[in-house]
C-alpha cells in the first residue's frame, strides 16, 4: 500500500508541471497590457517559454505577449540599438558582461518581489546558489532574474581517441599540457590543412574560457583594487605563448577560422575530438545527433589546469539573466515580473528540454539534474568557479583580450609586444570607466 | 511680350512640377542622409553614451583630439587606405575590360553584362557569408589555388594572415562590384557616336589604337565617374570586414574605418567618438566627389 502510494505520489509530482495552473494576477485583472520579449534564438526553448506565455495569457486574458527571437550574434546590437532610441523591448536577456551597462545606466526596473512571488531580496536570494543573484545587485536592488548559468568543460570523443591509439579513460587530458600532446597525436592534416582537431579553443570568448588559464597561474585580468590591469607577466606570457604554439605559426593544431569545434563535434564525423561547452550542449547533440548522444562513444571531462596551477581555476560562469524595460509602463512591468516569475518556476522543464541550468538550490538537488549525464563533472567545476569578469567596460576588454591573442596566434606578433598593448589598451579602458 | 509671357507661364509650371517629382527624393534625403550628418557633427562635441539617459555634456574638440591621438584610428585610416587602393586597380581596370569585351562582341551582350552584374544584386552579408565558406581552410579557394600553382596540402590562411585576410576582403569586393562599374563604362562606351570610330576605321586605324586614340579620350568623363564612385564605395565598405572578424579573422589589418565606428558606437557605446570618425570620413568623401565635380567641369570645358 506504501509503496503504491509513493508511486501515485511521484507521478502526481512528475505530472504537476504538465498542468501546472499558471498564476492570475490581481493587478493585472480587467486591465489591457501588451509587453514584448526579445531573446535570443533557441530551438528548444522558444517552444517550452511560447507555452508558458499561452497558459499565463489565458489565466490574465487582458495581456498580450509578443515573443521574438533574434540569433545570438545579431541579439546585443539589437537590443543596445533599441534602448538606444528609446524603443526597447518590456524584457530582454543577454549575457552578463553585456546586461551590466544596462544597470549601471538606469535602463532597467528592479524585480518586483509581489510579481513573483516572494517577499524580499534576501527571500529570493535564498532561493539560489550563493552569489547568483549579486552580479545584478547595484545599490541595493536587485535588476535581473537569471535564465541561464552555464560553465563549459571539455566534451570528449572516444571514437577518435581509439583512433589515435589512446585510451579515452586513461589518457584524457588533466592539463593543459595534456591538451597539447594529446591533440598533437590526434591531429590528422592534408599538407598544412587540418582534417581532424585534437582539441580547439572556443573563439573569441577570452574573458570566459583564457581568463581561467591566467588565474590557474596566479595572474588577474584586473587587481582587486579595480584600477591595475593585466597583472602577473609571467602567466600571461605562459598563456600567449601556449596559443602561439597551438595556433597555424606553431604547432598548426586549431585556429579560429576554422568551423566552431562544438558545432562539429555534435556531428561525430572525425572531425574533432575535444570542444568546450555547456550542459546544454547534450541538448543540442541529441537534437542534432541523437545517435551519438545516446551512444557511450563520448563524455565530459573539467576544465583543464596547468601542470604548475598556482590554484584550481575552472572554466568560468557566465549568466543570462531577463531584465526588465525601466522606461515600460508600470502596469507593463508589473505584468513582465509576473510573467517571468511563472516562466522561471519551471527550473526542471528548462533543464530537461533544452538543457539550460537555473542556478537554483532546488534544481541542482534534483533528481532532473542529477540524473543529466556528465552533469556532476559541471556541478563540480561549477562549484570552484566564478563568475566571468563584468563591468561596464567588459564588451571592450573582451574585444582586446581577442587582439592580443590572436595577434600572437595568428599575425606572429611576439607574446611581450601583445602583453604590453593589452596592458596599455585595458588600462586605457579602465581609466575611462 | 505675350508670347514671352507664355513662355515664362509654362517654364513655371515646369518648375513646380519638376519641384513636385524631386521632392519625395528631398525629403527622404534630408531624413536619411541630411540629418543624420548634421546630427553627426554636433554628437562630435559631446560627450554622448549610447545607453545613458543623462543629457550629454558638451566637451569642445576633445572627441577629435583623443581619436586623432589614438593608434587605433590611425591603424583604421592605414587599413581604409589599404583596401580603397587594393581594389581601386583591379576594380577599375577589370570593369573596363569587361565593357570593352562586352562592346566588341556581337552576341550574348546582355548575358555577359546580367552574369557579371548578379554578385552586385546579393546583400553583401550573403557575398560575405558565401565566401566565408571558399576562404575556410578546408574550402575552395584553398584547393584552387592549390590545384594551380600545384602545391598540394598549403593553407594559404585566407582569413588568418594579416596580409591575406587584406587580400580576401578585396577579392570579395572586387567580385562583387565589378559587374556595377562594367555596366557604368558600358553605357559610357554607348554613348560615343559610332561615326567617329566608323571614321578611325577608314584612315586605317586598328582596334588597339581606336580604344587608346578614340574610345579612352572620348570616356574620360565617364572613367572620372566611375574612378570616384570607386573611391566612395571603398571608404565605405563594411559587411564584408565586419563578417570575416565575426568568424574568426584578425580585426587589426581589416578594421577600416567603418567598422571602427561601429564598433566604437555599439560596443563600446561611444557616440561621440564614433561620430568623430563618420564626420573626417565623411569630409574624405566630400573632397572626393569635389575633385570628380571639377574634373567634371574642366572636361566640359575643353570640350
Amino acid at each position: 500500500m506504501k509503496r503504491i502510494a509513493s508511486i501515485a505520489l511521484l507521478a502526481a509530482l512528475a505530472a504537476a508541471p504538465l498542468f501546472a495552473q499558471a498564476p492570475v494576477v490581481p493587478e493585472l485583472k480587467g486591465k489591457s497590457v501588451e509587453i514584448t520579449i526579445w531573446t535570443h534564438e533557441d530551438a528548444n526553448r522558444a517552444p517550452l517559454e511560447k507555452g508558458y506565455i499561452e497558459q499565463f495569457t489565458a489565466a490574465n486574458p487582458g495581456v498580450k505577449v509578443n515573443y521574438v527571437t533574434y540569433p545570438s550574434s545579431k541579439i546585443r546590437e539589437i537590443v543596445t540599438t533599441g534602448f538606444a532610441a528609446n524603443q526597447g523591448p518590456t524584457v530582454f536577456n543577454l549575457e552578463l558582461f553585456d546586461e551590466y551597462p544596462f544597470i549601471t545606466n538606469g535602463r532597467v526596473a528592479p524585480v518586483d518581489y509581489k510579481m513573483i512571488g516572494v517577499k524580499s531580496q534576501k527571500d529570493l536570494e535564498a532561493k539560489y546558489l550563493p552569489g547568483m543573484i549579486s552580479p545584478v545587485v547595484d545599490g541595493g536592488k536587485v535588476y535581473g532574474l537569471p535564465l541561464e548559468l552555464t560553465n563549459w568543460c571539455v566534451y570528449l570523443n572516444k571514437k577518435i581517441f581509439r583512433d589515435a591509439g589512446l585510451d579515452p579513460d586513461k589518457d584524457w587530458p588533466k592539463t593543459w599540457e595534456d591538451v597539447m600532446a594529446v591533440s598533437e597525436k590526434i591531429v590528422q592534416r592534408n599538407g598544412q590543412i587540418i582534417t581532424r582537431r585534437g582539441f580547439d579553443f572556443r573563439y573569441p570568448y577570452y574573458l570566459t574560457s583564457v581568463v581561467p588559464m591566467v588565474e590557474q597561474l596566479g595572474g588577474e585580468l584586473v587587481a582587486k583594487d579595480g584600477k591595475k590591469a593585466i597583472v602577473g607577466d609571467a602567466a600571461w606570457l605562459k598563456v600567449l605563448s601556449y596559443f602561439r604554439d597551438f595556433g597555424p605559426n606553431g604547432k598548426n593544431l586549431g585556429s579560429p577560422t576554422y568551423t566552431a569545434a562544438r558545432n562539429l563535434f555534435d556531428l561525430d564525423k572525425n572531425e574533432v575530438a575535444m570542444s568546450l561547452s555547456g550542459l546544454y550542449q547534450e541538448a543540442r547533440m541529441k537534437g542534432k545527433n541523437p545517435a551519438f548522444y545516446e551512444s557511450k562513444d563520448w563524455m565530459v571531462i573539467p576544465y583543464p589546469q596547468w601542470k604548475d596551477a598556482k590554484k584550481k581555476v575552472p572554466n568560468n560562469y557566465y549568466g543570462h539573466y531577463y531584465m526588465v524595460n525601466a522606461q515600460s509602463a508600470k502596469l507593463e512591468q508589473q505584468a513582465a515580473w509576473a510573467l517571468l516569475g511563472y516562466m522561471l518556476s519551471h527550473g526542471e522543464e528548462y533543464l530537461s528540454k533544452v538543457a539550460v541550468v537555473q542556478p537554483t538550490k532546488a534544481l541542482m538537488d534534483s533528481a532532473t539534474f542529477k540524473g543529466m549525464p556528465y552533469s556532476d563533472v559541471f556541478a563540480k567545476d561549477m562549484a570552484a568557479a566564478h563568475m566571468v569578469y563584468y563591468g561596464a567596460s567588459s564588451s571592450k576588454i573582451d574585444a582586446s583580450l581577442k587582439e592580443a591573442f590572436e595577434s600572437v596566434m595568428l599575425a606572429g606578433v611576439e607574446p611581450q609586444k601583445a602583453l604590453d598593448k593589452l596592458r596599455k589598451d585595458v588600462t586605457a579602458i579602465l581609466e575611462e570607466e | 511680350m505675350k508670347g514671352k509671357r507664355t513662355v515664362r507661364s509654362l517654364e513655371k509650371g515646369r518648375a513646380r512640377w519638376g519641384w513636385a517629382f524631386v521632392a519625395p527624393g528631398i525629403l527622404f534625403f534630408s531624413i536619411f542622409s541630411f540629418y543624420p550628418i548634421l546630427n553627426a557633427f554636433y554628437t562630435s562635441f559631446f560627450n554622448k553614451k549610447l545607453l545613458s539617459l543623462k543629457a550629454p555634456k558638451f566637451i569642445g574638440f576633445q572627441n577629435y583630439e583623443r581619436v586623432l591621438s589614438s593608434p587605433d584610428f590611425w591603424n583604421s585610416v592605414r587599413a581604409t587606405a589599404v583596401f580603397a587602393a587594393g581594389a581601386f586597380v583591379p576594380l577599375f581596370l577589370l570593369s573596363l575590360l569587361f565593357a570593352v569585351l562586352i562592346v566588341s562582341r556581337k552576341r550574348f551582350q546582355r548575358t555577359a553584362q546580367m552574369a557579371l552584374y548578379s554578385p552586385a544584386v546579393l546583400s553583401s552579408a550573403v557575398a560575405a557569408l558565401i565566401w566565408l565558406l571558399i576562404f575556410d581552410p578546408r574550402g575552395l579557394a584553398n584547393q584552387f589555388v592549390n590545384l594551380l600553382a600545384n602545391t598540394p596540402g598549403i593553407d594559404h590562411k585566407w582569413l588568418a594572415d594579416a596580409t591575406m585576410v587584406q587580400l580576401s576582403t578585396i577579392l570579395v569586393y572586387v567580385w562583387k562590384y565589378v559587374g556595377y562599374f562594367t555596366i557604368l563604362f558600358v553605357t559610357g562606351i554607348g554613348k560615343i557616336p559610332q561615326s567617329v570610330n566608323e571614321a578611325a576605321v577608314i584612315d586605317g586605324a586598328g582596334p588597339v589604337q581606336r580604344f587608346f586614340r578614340i574610345t579612352l579620350p572620348l570616356l574620360r568623363p565617364t572613367t572620372v565617374l566611375v574612378s570616384v564612385m570607386i573611391l566612395i564605395q571603398c571608404l565605405k565598405t563594411f559587411s564584408t570586414q565586419y563578417l570575416f572578424t565575426q568568424r574568426g579573422a584578425p580585426l587589426g589589418p581589416i578594421n577600416v574605418l567603418t567598422l571602427n565606428i561601429y564598433n566604437t558606437a555599439l560596443r563600446d557605446q561611444n557616440l561621440g567618438r564614433a561620430s568623430v570618425m563618420s564626420v573626417i570620413l565623411f569630409l574624405c568623401m566630400l573632397l572626393l566627389s569635389w575633385i570628380q565635380i571639377r574634373f567634371s567641369r574642366s572636361e566640359e570645358a575643353e570640350l
